[in-house]
C-alpha cells in the first residue's frame, strides 16, 4: 500500500499546486467588499497540499493487498471496455439496441451464461429501459439509426 | 395534514415499490443504499417532488431491512449498517435459525422505524425554530462540522477520509461562480462551466465503481438451505423476551446517533452491538448466535435512517451519503432543505413524515411475506445481475439533463470510485463535499463580507463558536493520533 500511497500524494500535490495557482491567477482574490472567487479555492489547494504531504510523509500503516490479480484486472478492463464502447456508439447504435447487445456481450462472459438465457435476459432489459424511461418518463433516449420516430 | 397526503394511492404505490425496490437492491451484495438512491433519482423526476421523496425514504427504509437478508443468509452485508448483523445473525444461520433471525430483524425495524418517525414528527419543528436563527457564520459553522464528523466516522483511515473531502469541495468549485458569475476551471467547455452535478458523480462512484470491485472477484458463498416461510421466520416467545430490550435500547441509541451528522446507521449499529454485549447476562454467547446481537443492531440501523432525515430537512446538513444523495435530490426539485423547508413547503414535509408511517407497515408486511422470493435473488448469478447494474447507471446519468457528457462523467467517476474503494478512500466523504460546497462557499464569503473581525467571527457568535470547536476537535483528534505515532516511531 505503501508506494500507492506515495504515487497518489505525489499526483495530488502537483494538483493541489496547479488548483491554486491557477485560482490565484485567473480569479479575483479579493472582490469590491468581500473575498473574491479566487479565494476559497486558493485555500482548498493549500489544504489538499498539507494533506497529500502528510499522506507521503507518514508512516505506512499495513501493506494491505490493494492492487487486483492478473485474472482479476482483466475482468475489470473487459468490464470498462465493453461499457465505454457503449457508451461511444451510443449515439449510433441508439440505447434500445445498445443495451441488448452489451447485456449479451458480458452476460456471455461472465459465467458463460446459456444462450437461451442470455437473449431473454437482454431483450426483456432492454424493452424494459425503452418501457420506463422513454415511455413512461418520457426520457428522449438516444434511439440511433435504428430507429426513426 | 401529511396522512392526507401521504395517503393517495399514487403515493402509497410509490412507498411500496420504494420498499420492494429497497430491499432488493439491499439484498444484492455490492449495490448499498447511496448507489439504489443514486440510481433511481432520476426516475422521480417526472414526479411530484412529494411522491419522489415518498419513494426515495421508503427506499432507504427498505435497504436497511435487505442488507440484513445477505448479512445472515450469505455473510455478506449488503450495506455497511448491517456488517455487525454477519457476527451473530450468520451464526444462527448456521444453527438452523435464520428465520427467526431474520423475523426478529424485521420486527426490530418496524418498531424501530415507528418510534423514530414519532421522535423525527416531535424534534423537527423544535430544531427548525431554533435554526430560523442562524445567520451566514453559523450555517457555515453547521456544514464545517457535518463534513468532518462524516469524513471521520465513514471510514477508517481520516487522513484518506479528509483527502477525499477536499477533493469533492475542489470538484465543487467547477463552474459558475455564484457572486462574482466567474466561470471557474471551466477550460471554455459549456458543460464544465454549468459546474459537475452531483447525481453523475454519486452513480459513478457508488454504482459503477462498486461493480467494477466486484467484477474482480466472481463466485460467492452458498445461500445455507432452510425454510424461510412465513411460520418459520416467526421468532419464539423466548425469542422476544431475549430481544425486546434490546430492540428498545437500539431504538434510542440508534436515533440519538442517527441525528448527529455524520454518524448515521453504520455507527449506530456498532456502538448498539456493543451496548448489548456489555449489559448481557451471558456476553459469552456473542459471536455465537445470541438473537440480542441481532435485534439491537438492526433496530439501531433503522432509527437511525429516520432520524438522519432530521438534520438533512431542518438544517440542511445530510447525516449519511444516502441522505447526501436526497439532499441533492431535493435541491434539483427546486426546494431548499432548511429551516424555512418547514413554513414554506408543509405539505413536502409532513407528506414525507406521515409517509415512513406507511412505509414501516409496508416494510414489515413485506419482509415476512416475501423472504422467500429475497432468498431466490440472492441466488442470481452475479454475472447476469452486474450487466444489469451497468445499464442502469447508464440510463440514470443520461435522463438527467439529456445528455452523453454526464454518462461521460459518470463513467470517469466509476473508474476513480474504483481506484478509491481500492487505495482506501470514502467516496461518502467526496459525495457530502460536492453537495455542500456550493452552500459552504457562499456561507464563508457572506460570513467574511459582514465581519469586522475576519475569520474571527465564527468564533465571536456563541452557536458558531461551539460548532466550530466541536468541527476542529474532530480535526484534532487523528491529527494528534497520527503525531503520537509518528514521534514514537522515531
Amino acid at each position: 500500500m505503501h508506494n500507492a500511497d506515495r504515487i497518489t500524494a505525489a499526483l495530488l500535490l502537483a494538483f493541489s499546486a496547479v488548483f491554486s495557482a491557477a485560482a490565484l491567477k485567473y480569479y479575483t482574490w479579493w472582490g469590491d467588499s468581500g473575498p473574491g472567487s479566487a479565494f476559497l479555492p486558493f485555500w482548498l489547494g493549500l489544504v489538499m497540499g498539507a494533506l497529500a504531504l502528510g499522506l507521503l510523509y507518514r508512516t505506512p500503516a499495513e501493506s494491505a493487498q490493494w492492487m487486483p490479480s492478473r485474472e482479476g484486472a482483466r475482468r475489470v478492463l473487459v468490464v470498462l471496455g465493453v461499457t465505454v464502447a457503449f457508451v461511444t456508439l451510443m449515439q449510433v447504435i441508439g440505447i434500445v439496441v445498445g443495451i441488448a447487445l452489451f447485456l449479451a456481450i458480458l452476460m456471455r462472459y461472465f459465467e458463460r451464461q446459456p444462450w437461451w438465457l442470455t437473449i431473454v435476459i437482454s431483450l426483456s432489459a432492454a424493452g424494459m429501459n425503452w418501457l420506463v424511461f422513454e415511455h413512461w418518463l418520457r426520457v428522449p433516449l438516444p434511439m440511433g439509426i435504428f430507429w426513426t420516430s | 395534514m401529511g396522512f392526507g397526503v401521504a395517503f393517495t394511492p399514487f403515493n402509497v404505490m410509490m412507498a411500496f415499490a420504494g420498499v420492494m425496490v429497497g430491499m432488493l437492491i439491499g439484498a444484492l451484495p455490492g449495490v448499498g443504499p447511496p448507489s439504489g438512491v443514486a440510481m433511481l433519482l432520476p426516475l422521480t423526476f417526472g414526479m411530484d417532488p412529494t411522491s419522489g421523496i415518498i419513494m426515495l425514504a421508503a427506499l432507504y427504509a427498505g435497504t436497511m431491512y435487505g442488507g440484513t437478508i445477505t448479512s445472515v443468509l450469505i455473510n455478506t452485508p449488503g450495506e455497511s449498517a448491517s456488517v455487525v448483523t454477519c457476527l451473530d445473525g450468520y451464526q444462527m444461520a448456521l444453527q438452523g435459525r435464520a428465520g427467526p433471525a431474520l423475523g426478529i430483524a424485521a420486527l426490530g425495524s418496524f418498531i424501530a422505524g415507528t418510534i423514530g418517525v414519532v421522535l423525527l414528527m416531535l424534534v423537527s419543528p423544535l430544531l427548525a425554530r431554533w435554526a430560523l436563527s442562524f445567520g451566514p457564520p453559523e450555517t457555515f459553522a453547521l456544514m464545517c462540522l457535518g463534513l468532518t464528523t462524516v469524513t471521520l466516522l465513514t471510514g477508517d483511515d481520516a487522513l484518506k477520509g479528509y483527502i477525499s473531502m477536499a477533493l469533492g469541495l475542489m470538484l465543487a468549485m467547477v463552474g459558475y461562480d455564484i457572486i462574482s458569475g466567474d466561470a471557474r476551471f471551466g477550460f471554455g467547455i459549456p458543460e464544465m462551466m454549468d459546474g459537475i452535478d452531483f447525481l453523475p458523480v454519486a452513480i459513478g462512484l457508488f454504482g459503477l465503481g462498486e461493480v467494477l470491485h466486484d467484477a474482480e472477484q466472481v463466485g460467492k458463498a452458498p445461500v445455507p438451505k432452510g425454510r424461510y416461510g412465513l411460520r418459520d421466520v416467526m421468532p419464539t416467545a423466548l425469542d422476544w423476551t431475549r430481544s425486546k430490550w434490546a430492540i428498545f435500547r437500539g431504538t434510542v441509541l440508534g436515533f440519538a446517533v442517527g441525528m448527529l451528522p455524520g454518524a448515521g446507521p453504520t455507527v449506530a449499529s456498532f456502538l448498539s452491538y456493543t451496548v448489548e454485549k456489555k449489559v448481557s447476562a451471558h456476553p459469552e454467547q456473542f459471536g455465537k448466535g445470541a438473537i440480542e446481537g441481532v435485534a439491537g443492531p438492526e433496530s439501531a440501523n433503522n432509527a437511525a435512517a429516520t432520524a438522519a432525515m432530521v438534520p438533512m430537512l431542518t438544517l440542511g446538513i445530510p447525516g449519511s451519503a444516502t441522505t447526501a444523495i436526497m439532499l441533492g435530490g431535493l435541491m434539483m426539485w427546486g426546494l431548499r432543505p432548511g429551516p424555512m423547508l418547514f413554513e414554506k413547503n408543509p405539505q413536502f414535509v409532513w407528506g414525507l413524515i406521515a409517509s415512513q408511517y406507511i412505509a414501516n407497515v409496508l416494510l414489515l408486511i413485506l419482509s415476512t411475506a416475501f423472504i422467500p422470493l429475497f432468498v431466490r435473488a440472492l441466488r442470481i448469478p452475479y454475472g447476469i445481475l452486474m450487466p444489469l447494474i451497468i445499464t442502469f447507471c447508464i440510463t440514470g446519468a443520461y435522463s438527467l439533463k439529456n445528455s452523453v457528457w454526464d454518462v461521460g462523467q459518470m463513467l470517469v467517476f466509476g473508474v476513480v470510485g474504483y481506484a478509491m474503494k481500492k487505495l482506501g478512500y470514502s467516496p461518502a466523504a467526496l459525495v457530502l463535499a460536492l453537495v455542500l460546497g456550493p452552500h459552504a462557499e457562499r456561507a464563508l464569503r457572506q460570513s467574511l463580507i459582514i465581519s469586522d473581525a475576519g475569520p474571527g467571527i465564527f468564533f465571536l457568535r456563541p452557536i458558531s463558536a461551539v460548532l466550530m470547536m466541536l468541527a476542529l476537535l474532530a480535526i484534532a483528534v487523528p491529527v494528534t493520533r497520527a503525531l503520537r505515532t509518528w514521534v514514537r516511531a522515531g
